[in-house]
């Protein structure tokens, strides 16, 4: 009896130490994966270098201009933040070539732009939109 | 003796099916383990409707409504900021950033944080949105 339960023993490696190794590094590895959702807008500024500048014409981009105050202009018209995108939507149906250009002043807040952007894309996904440096 | 081994073997548990099962998913979670670098701070997002999930976001920037610029769970200067985000980038060459820009953040900022990310040698930006409705 006494015999047999050694041998036993010998025989099989003792699992428990490597298995609380396993668990723990388990564990950590499950608490520290942070599947963060994070949604937003991919902004893709047109490279200086490799693409050529928009073209300059005038009536054919849109220009949006957001001022120091928070209004915004269209082609230099003021207009509400929430026919935004109506505006875009007719002047982008006159000139379906034309580049959105959203130039806000420094001082603007960053929400206008981002509502501006996304009322770009609700007028069509696949509109060009370049944001002009703050003058 | 006989009744005395069958109770033993009726203890023991086989454990191999249970040990392959968590090696698997260790090994599952330490492929996946991502560490991002969080922001530190809670910023009050703008809304959007066409946002996208952004899905292999490594860094965060949030800019505060006071202007400040939170990278990395420290409020870091404009200036700094290329060098940390070169930095932490290279850690994880295949992430993506986002800019968490409070709503009355001042777009001049937000802008200018863009472009020193972008300066750092990340090509994907995107400032963060919650999803709103139509």
């Amino acid at each position: 009896m006494r015999k047999f339960s050694k041998e036993d023993e010998e025989a099989e490696i003792n699992l428990t130490p490597m298995l609380d190794i396993v668990f723990i590094m388990l564990i950590f590895f499950i608490v520290t994966a942070t599947f963060i959702r994070e949604s937003g807008l991919d902004i893709n500024q047109p490279d200086d270098n490799q693409n050529p500048p928009p073209p300059e014409d005038d009536k054919k981009n849109i220009l949006i201009q957001i001022d120091s105050n928070n209004r915004v202009f269209i082609n230099l018209r003021r207009v509400d933040i929430r026919q935004v995108r109506a505006n875009i939507e007719r002047l982008h149906a006159e000139n379906p070539d034309g580049v959105v250009v959203i130039q806000p002043d420094g001082d603007s807040e960053t929400g206008l732009i981002v509502s501006i952007y996304d009322a770009a894309l609700q007028a069509d996904p696949n509109i060009s939109i370049a944001i002009a440096e703050p003058n | 003796m006989r009744e005395h081994s069958k109770r033993e073997e009726d203890l023991e548990i086989n454990m191999t099916p249970m040990l392959d099962i968590v090696f698997i998913m260790l090994i599952f979670f330490i492929v996946t383990a991502v560490f991002v670098k969080e922001a530190g701070v809670d910023i009050n997002k703008p809304e959007a409707v066409k946002t996208e999930e952004q899905k292999r976001v490594s860094i965060l920037i949030a800019i505060t409504a006071n202007n400040e610029i939170w990278l990395n769970r420290k409020e870091v200067d404009i200036k700094s900021v290329r060098s940390i985000v070169e930095k932490l980038h290279s850690e994880n060459p295949r992430g993506t950033v986002s800019v968490q820009a409070d709503v009355t953040a001042k777009a001049g900022i937000t802008l200018e944080v863009m472009k020193a990310v972008r300066a750092a040698g990340v090509p994907q930006v995107s400032i963060s949105a919650d999803k709103g409705k139509k």
